[in-house]
C-alpha cells in the first residue's frame, strides 16, 4: 500500500486545506440537521474550521521546504510557490471576511447555514483550484468554487436584483466554464496531456514555431475562460450587475477569491505552461488590457451605485495585474504583489459597505454614504484610506503596487501599456475621490442614524486600513515575498 | 542634525495629531495651541539658519532603505535653497492660522488638514531622490483636496476636481519620467539608484536627456503654472479658504518651479538647452496674458490669482534663460512671490472676513474708513509691482537683466509685464480705496485688529528688509544656483 501511495504521491497534507474546509462544512450541515444547536456553536465551529484551514496551509510551507516544488496524485496537485501564495490569499480572505459573512447569514434566519456552507465549500474550491496541476482539476476546482457563489449571489430570495444577478452569474459563467473546458479538450487534442508542466514540455518538444494551432486556440480559449472570472473587460459585463444585485455581505468575498484564485492561475499557466509562446499571444492581452483600463475608467466614472462602481474599478485593477503577469517574471512578480495590496483594500471597502448599506441589502446607491464623516468618524477615515489605496496615491499600498508594476512594465518597454494605465490612473483620481467628497464633504439635510460598530468589526477594519498604510510606507518584507513567489522562474 | 532634517517633515504631523485629541468642546484652545505648536518648526529652521552653515548646494543627510530587491533607497538632505522655501513655509503656516477667522479657528480638522500640508510641501523640498519627491509631491494633494472640498467657496467642488485632476495629470508624467530614470539607472549600475548623486553621474544619451526633460518638466509647469496649463489656477484660488490661498500662491506654486530647478535642469541639461526657448516662449505670452487678464478683473481675489500667473512667468523666464543671473533672480523671485501674493491674499482675506465680497465695485473709499488696512494694501501692492526699495524688485530686475542676453526680443517683450502690473495693482487700490464712501456697510467698517496686525507685520517686515539687503538671500542660494549654472555651462562650452 506505501508503495502505491509513494507512487502516486499520495499525500494528505496537499490537500488539507480542501479537507478541513469541506470538513468543515460537513460538520456543519450535521449539526443542523441531527442536534438542536444555538448560534454561538456554530460560529464558533466555522471560526474554527477557518482557523484550521489556515493551519494547514502551514503545514503545506512545512513540506515544501522539505520537498521543494513537486506533485501529487498522479499529476493532479501541484505544491509551488504559486500554490502556497493562493492558499494564503485564500485563508486571508475567509479570516477577514468572516465577519461579514456571519452577519449576513445569520440574517438569512433559517438558511443561516446554507449560507456558511456555501461561502466555505466555495472557498475549498478554489482551493483547489490554486493547488492543480492538470488542468481538469482545475476545471473541477473553479466549478465547486463558481457554483456556490453563483448561489450566494442569489441568497437573498426576497430581493429581485439578487435573483438577477444569480441568473445573469450562473448563465454567463457556466458559458465561461463551457468555453474554459473546451479551449482544455483542444490542449488535450494536440498534445495528450493535462499537466501544466507536460504541457510546456510538449510545446517545447514541437518547438515554438510549429505548435499546432489547436493549441493555440486552447490555450486563448482557457484564458477566455479565466479572464471571464476576473472580469478583465470585454469580458467585464456581468460584474456590475453582479455585484449590485448580490446581498453586501458577501460582494468582498465572492469577488476576491474569484480574483485571487484566477489570477494564480493564469500567471502559472503564462510562467510555466506557455512562456515560450507567450509572445504570440501578445495582441489578445493588450487587447484585453487596454480595453479593460479604457472600459474600466470611463464606465466607473459615471456610476451612480457604489457597488457598481467598485465593479467597474476591478475591471481596471484587472488590467493592472493582468499587464504584470503577462509581461514577464519580474512583472509577476510585481503583479502577487498588487493582487496582495489590491485584494486587502476591497476586502476593506466591502466590510465597510455592508455596515453602512446593511448585509443583505443589494442596491447602495452613492448618495446613501452622504454624511458619513458627521455619522462615524472610524468608517469615514477608513473608507478614505481604502479608496486612497485604490486610487493609488503615495503613503498607501495602492501607490507602492502600482509604482514597481509600472517600472516592470518600463523595463519590459512596454510603452504603450504604460501610458494607457497612467491615463487610467488620473481618471482613478476622478471616480474614488467622488465617494470620498460625498462620504466627507458633502452636508446632509436629513439627520443620519449614528452607526454601531461592533469590537470585531473596528479590529477587520483597523487591521486592514493599517495594512494598506504600512505597505505603503514599508514595502520591502511583502515585495521579497512577492519575488519569493516566482524565483524558480528566473 | 539628522533628527533635526526628520523634525521638519514630522513635527508637522505630530502637531496635527495632537490638535486632533483635543476634545471638540474646548474649541478656545484649538488656534492658540496649533500657533505655539507651528512655532517650533518656525524656531527649528531659525535655530538652523544660525548654528548650520547653511549656504550649501545639495547635501544629502540620510537614507532609508525603502525597497531593497529594487535598491531604492529615501534620501532626505537640503541646501541653501531649500531652507530658505521651507522657512517661508513654516512662516506662512503660522501666520496663515494666526490670519484665519474666528469660524475656521473652531475647526480642529482645518488646522490639522493645514500642518499636513506643511508637512509634506517640506518633504518635497527635502527630498533627496525622485521617488521621495514624487511621494510628497502627490501627499500635498490630500490635505489640499480637504481644505478646499470642505472650506472652499460655492463653485469649490468644480475647482478642487479641476486643481486635482491637473495636478495628478501633470505628475503621472513625473511618475513616468521616475520610473524611466530608473530603468536607465538601472542599465547601467544594476540598481533602481534615484537618490540625486546617482542620476547626476548617469550618462544618458542626449535623445533621452530630451524626453526625460520634458516628461518631468510639463509636470511641473502644471503645478507653477505656465500658460497654457494654468487654467486650474484661478479657479483654485477663488474657490480655497484664505490660508489655503496664502499657501497655494505662497509655497504650492514655488513646488513646481523648485523640481525644475533641481530636477530637470541639472540631470537633464541637454534637454533643457533645446526646448529652453519654447519655455521662455510660453513664459513671456504667460506674464502678458495673465497681467491683461487681471486688469478686467472684478473679483479681487481673481485679479490677484491672475498676478500670480504673471509673476510666476518671470520666474519660468530666469529659469529657461539658463544665466546666472537670471537663475538666482528667479529662485529669489520665486521667495519674493511667496511673501508678496500670501500678504495681498492675506488681506484680500481681512476684507472678505468684514464683508463678505471681494467685487472691485462694491467698494471705494476705504481709505477713510480703514487708514491702516489701506496703507498696507498699499504697500503690499508695490512690493508686487515691484516698487525699488521692495522686495518685488530685486527678483524682476535680476531677471530682466539676466534673460536679455539669451532672449533680447523676449525679456523686452517681457518687461511690459512690470507696467501692466502696476496698471492692475494701481487701478483696483484706486477703486477700492480712493474716491468717495458711497455705500454705507463700507463706511463702518473697523481697521485691522492687533491679531491681524501680527498676522500680516512679519510679512511686511520682510518685504522691506529683502528690498533693501537682498545679499542676505543671494548668500543662501549662491551655491545652489551656481550648481545648476556650471551643469548648463559645462554642457555649452563643451558644444562651442
Amino acid at each position: 500500500m506505501s508503495e502505491i501511495s509513494a507512487a502516486i504521491g499520495f499525500n494528505l497534507i496537499v490537500i488539507s486545506p480542501t479537507i478541513a474546509l469541506v470538513g468543515t462544512a460537513l460538520v456543519l450541515l450535521f449539526f443542523t440537521i441531527t442536534i438542536e444547536s444555538n448560534e454561538t456553536v456554530k460560529k464558533s465551529i466555522t471560526l474554527i474550521g477557518i482557523l484550521i484551514t489556515s493551519f494547514c496551509v502551514f503545514l503545506k510551507f512545512g513540506l515544501f521546504f522539505q520537498n521543494g516544488i513537486s506533485s501529487y496524485f498522479t499529476q493532479k496537485i501541484l505544491l509551488d510557490e504559486f500554490s502556497l501564495f493562493g492558499n494564503v490569499l485564500i485563508s486571508l480572505i475567509l479570516l477577514f471576511n468572516f465577519l461579514p459573512i456571519w452577519d449576513s447569514s445569520k440574517q438569512l434566519k433559517e438558511k443561516t447555514t446554507e449560507a456558511i456552507i456555501l461561502t466555505l465549500m466555495s472557498a475549498s474550491g478554489f482551493m483547489l483550484m490554486v493547488d492543480s496541476e492538470n488542468l481538469i482539476m482545475l476545471f473541477i476546482g473553479l466549478e465547486i468554487g463558481s457554483i456556490s457563489l453563483y448561489a450566494l449571489a442569489g441568497l437573498n430570495r426576497g430581493d429581485k436584483l439578487s435573483n438577477e444577478a444569480s441568473l445573469k452569474y450562473f448563465l454567463l459563467g457556466s458559458l465561461a466554464s463551457c468555453i474554459l473546458i473546451y479551449g482544455v479538450s483542444l490542449v488535450f487534442v494536440s498534445f495528450s496531456v493535462f499537466s501544466v508542466y507536460n504541457f510546456a514540455l510538449g510545446i517545447a518538444y514541437v518547438g515554438p514555431d510549429s505548435v499546432p494551432l489547436t493549441t493555440s486556440i486552447g490555450v486563448l480559449l482557457i484564458f477566455i475562460g479565466l479572464l471571464f472570472k476576473i472580469a478583465a473587460a470585454p469580458f467585464q459585463s456581468w460584474a456590475p450587475d453582479v455585484y449590485q444585485g448580490s446581498p453586501t455581505g458577501y460582494v468582498g468575498f465572492m469577488s476576491s477569491i474569484a480574483k485571487v484564485s484566477s489570477f494564480i492561475v493564469i500567471a502559472r499557466l503564462c510562467l510555466v505552461s506557455i512562456n515560450i509562446i507567450i509572445e504570440d499571444f501578445n495582441i489578445f492581452f493588450l487587447i484585453v488590457i487596454i480595453s479593460s483600463a479604457l472600459i474600466g475608467s470611463l464606465f466607473a466614472s459615471i456610476q451612480e451605485d457604489l457597488k457598481r462602481l467598485l465593479a467597474y474599478s476591478g475591471v481596471v485593477q484587472s488590467g493592472f495585474i493582468l499587464s504584470g503577469i503577462v509581461s514577464g517574471i519580474n512583472g509577476t512578480s510585481a503583479s502577487m504583489f498588487y493582487l496582495f495590496t489590491y485584494i486587502l483594500q476591497l476586502i476593506g471597502i466591502f466590510i465597510i459597505f455592508s455596515i453602512i448599506n446593511g448585509k443583505l441589502s443589494s442596491e447602495f446607491n452613492i448618495q446613501s454614504i452622504q454624511g458619513l464623516f458627521i455619522n462615524n468618524r472610524f468608517l469615514a477615515a477608513s473608507f478614505c484610506i481604502f479608496m486612497f489605496g485604490l486610487a493609488g496615491i503615495p503613503l498607501t499600498s495602492g501607490f507602492v503596487s502600482k509604482f514597481i508594476l509600472l517600472t516592470n512594465l518600463w523595463a519590459y518597454e512596454k510603452y504603450l501599456l504604460v501610458s494607457i494605465l497612467l491615463l487610467s490612473t488620473v481618471a482613478g483620481f476622478y471616480f474614488y475621490l467622488r465617494p470620498i467628497w460625498i462620504a466627507t464633504i458633502e452636508k446632509t439635510e436629513t439627520p443620519i442614524e449614528t452607526l454601531k460598530l461592533k469590537k470585531s468589526e473596528y479590529f477587520v477594519i483597523t487591521t486592514l486600513a493599517t495594512l494598506t498604510i504600512f505597505f505603503g510606507l514599508v514595502p520591502s518584507s511583502l515585495i521579497n515575498i512577492s519575488r519569493w513567489i516566482v524565483q524558480s522562474y528566473l | 542634525m539628522t533628527g533635526l532634517i526628520y523634525s521638519f517633515i514630522l513635527l508637522p504631523v505630530i502637531n496635527s495629531i495632537l490638535v486632533f485629541l483635543i476634545p471638540n468642546r474646548r474649541k478656545e484652545l484649538f488656534r492658540p495651541l496649533t500657533v505655539y505648536l507651528s512655532l517650533i518648526p518656525l524656531g527649528l529652521c531659525l535655530y538652523m539658519f544660525v548654528n548650520q552653515n547653511l549656504k550649501t548646494s545639495f547635501l544629502e543627510v540620510d537614507s532609508i532603505p525603502w525597497i531593497t530587491a529594487y535598491g531604492i533607497d529615501l534620501i532626505v538632505g537640503f541646501s541653501g535653497m531649500s531652507f530658505l522655501l521651507i522657512t517661508l513655509n513654516c512662516l506662512l503656516v503660522l501666520l496663515s492660522i494666526l490670519s484665519v477667522n474666528q469660524e475656521y479657528a473652531e475647526s480642529k480638522g482645518f488646522l490639522g488638514s493645514i500642518m499636513l500640508l506643511q508637512a509634506s510641501v517640506n518633504g518635497v523640498f527635502l527630498a533627496g531622490d525622485l521617488v521621495s519627491l514624487f511621494i510628497f509631491f502627490e501627499a500635498l494633494l490630500i490635505p489640499m483636496y480637504f481644505l478646499m472640498g470642505i472650506w472652499g467657496g460655492s463653485n469649490r467642488r468644480y475647482a478642487t476636481i479641476k486643481f486635482i485632476l491637473y495636478t495628478v495629470f501633470g505628475s503621472i508624467f513625473i511618475l513616468a519620467g521616475t520610473i524611466y530614470t530608473g530603468v536607465l539607472s538601472y542599465i547601467s549600475s544594476g540598481k533602481f539608484a534615484l537618490d540625486f548623486e546617482s542620476i547626476a553621474s548617469m550618462s544618458i544619451t542626449t535623445s533621452q536627456s530630451e524626453i526625460l526633460f520634458l516628461l518631468f518638466t510639463f509636470g511641473f509647469l502644471v503645478k507653477v503654472p505656465l500658460f497654457p496649463l494654468h487654467t486650474w489656477l484661478p479657479d483654485a484660488h477663488v474657490e480655497a479658504p484664505t490660508a489655503g490661498s496664502i499657501l497655494l500662491a505662497g509655497v504650492l506654486l514655488k513646488v513646481g518651479a523648485y523640481g525644475i530647478l533641481r530636477v530637470s535642469i541639472p540631470f537633464f541639461t541637454e534637454g533643457f538647452l533645446r526646448y529652453q526657448f519654447i519655455i521662455a516662449f510660453l513664459s513671456v505670452v504667460g506674464i502678458i496674458y495673465g497681467a491683461i487678464v487681471a486688469i478686467v478683473q472684478i473679483d479681487i481675489k481673481k485679479l490677484i490669482a491672475y498676478s500670480s500667473i504673471s509673476h510666476m512667468g518671470f520666474v519660468m523666464l530666469g529659469i529657461s534663460a539658463g544665466r546666472y543671473l537670471s537663475l538666482e533672480g528667479a529662485v529669489i523671485q520665486m521667495i519674493n512671490h511667496g511673501i508678496t501674493s500670501g500678504a495681498l491674499f492675506m488681506l484680500v482675506g481681512f476684507i472678505y472676513d468684514r464683508r463678505h465680497t471681494r467685487r472691485i465695485s462694491d467698494f471705494g473709499g476705504l481709505r477713510k474708513s480703514m487708514p491702516i488696512y489701506a496703507s498696507i494694501f498699499l504697500f503690499t501692492s508695490f512690493a508686487s509691482i515691484g516698487l525699488p526699495g521692495l522686495n518685488g524688485f530685486v527678483g524682476e530686475f535680476m531677471i530682466l537683466m539676466g534673460s536679455y542676453p539669451t532672449f533680447k526680443v523676449l525679456t523686452s517683450v517681457a518687461a511690459f509685464g512690470v507696467v501692466l502690473a502696476a496698471i492692475y495693482m494701481l487701478w483696483a487700490y484706486q477703486r477700492m480705496f480712493n474716491g468717495q464712501l458711497d455705500n454705507d456697510e463700507n463706511a463702518v467698517l473697523t481697521d485691522l485688529n492687533s491679531k491681524e496686525l501680527v498676522a500680516v507685520g512679519p510679512l511686511l517686515v520682510l518685504m522691506l528688509f529683502i528690498g533693501i539687503y537682498p545679499s542676505f538671500i543671494e548668500s543662501y542660494v549662491v551655491q545652489d544656483v551656481s550648481a545648476i549654472y556650471e551643469s548648463i555651462s559645462n554642457l555649452i562650452g563643451v558644444s562651442q
